[in-house]
């Protein structure tokens, strides 16, 4: 994280497009999670609770305890990971403006609710899954405004 | 501390706790916490059809553990250079038990269909120790922020 004391990031030779590539990264990540996840795990509420309590109608059996713990278990890594370091890099380059600090925190807390609402849909009640949806989709749209947001920043500030 | 630094760690400690909770989730499931039953998970059981456990296997499910116990220990431990507790004794305790547990954690399942099944042991154990003492070290984090609040 020694960008972070990098006087003028737009100007630095080496740092501009290190940064430039990492957050174009980040937005392949977020726009493939959304075609992964739609595939796969679903990001509806009608396909998460196929693949959560299975399907009758349609043949599909619910996921395995372990698959849905792996599953949880590697989500929460990635999305901390990616979290933390876009929060890292948007703040430095808002020079921590006010807006900048309620996005960060937005998407902090929606990502965190998305996945304590994720268990808690499996082994409590469906009911969460809708609060699942709700915060998947707000922490994922901030953090794609915050990387074009970052990239504007970085090259037309 | 600086406020936002003091959230993010909050933050972090928070990421953390989900880790750990679905980690151990994981490994009551499906090795368990019992030796025989985590020994029947590596070395195998014919009558449950469960196969041993190969080299390549476990490298393939250790890789990925190797990288996030780095990157997590680094991270959390770091956050303590900004902390009264910095200089002291028990924390270089913590910090390299810390490094040990999450060494052993990984790698004993090597010992164990290799060496010895005495190793479960180290396996079980070391968890333990890893999870506890990183939840120790984001107390005294956690500890550091309140007291610089409300000081």
């Amino acid at each position: 994280m020694k960008f972070t004391i990098i006087k003028d990031l737009n100007q630095d030779s080496m740092m501009k497009p290190i940064l430039s590539g990492f957050l174009f990264f980040i937005l392949f990540f977020l726009l493939s999670d959304f075609i992964v996840k739609y595939d796969s795990f679903g990001i509806f509420p009608h396909a998460l609770q196929s693949t959560l309590f299975g399907n009758e109608e349609e043949f599909l059996d619910p996921i395995s305890e372990a698959s849905f713990l792996e599953f949880w278990h590697v989500e929460i890594f990635f999305i901390m990971m990616i979290i933390f370091t876009l929060s890292t890099i948007i703040i430095r380059l808002s020079k921590a403006s006010k807006s900048a600090m309620f996005a960060v925190n937005l998407m902090m807390i929606s990502a965190i609710t998305s996945l304590i609402s994720l268990p808690l849909a499996y082994y409590f009640s469906s009911k969460f899954i809708n609060i699942y949806v709700i915060t998947f989709f707000i922490w994922h749209i901030l953090a794609l405004i915050s990387t074009f947001y970052s990239l504007k920043r970085l090259h037309y500030a | 501390m600086h406020r936002a630094y003091k959230i993010s760690i909050i933050y972090f400690a928070i990421f953390t706790l989900l880790l750990f909770i679905s980690g151990y989730m994981i490994f009551e499931l499906k090795i368990g916490f019992e030796a025989q039953r985590a020994l029947n998970y590596y070395i195998g059981d014919k009558e449950l059809f469960v196969a041993t456990k190969t080299n390549s296997g476990i490298l393939k499910l250790a890789l990925a553990h190797i990288f996030g116990f780095a990157l997590l220990s680094m991270v959390v431990l770091h956050f303590l250079i900004f902390t009264k507790f910095r200089n002291r004794v028990f924390v270089k305790i913590l910090l390299y038990t810390i490094l040990f547990a999450q060494f052993f954690e990984i790698f004993s399942p090597f010992l164990i269909i290799n060496i010895s099944e005495i190793f479960i042991y180290l396996k079980i154990f070391s968890f333990f120790i890893y999870i506890s003492f990183i939840t120790m070290v984001l107390y005294l984090l956690l500890k550091s922020i309140v007291q610089v609040k409300f000081r």
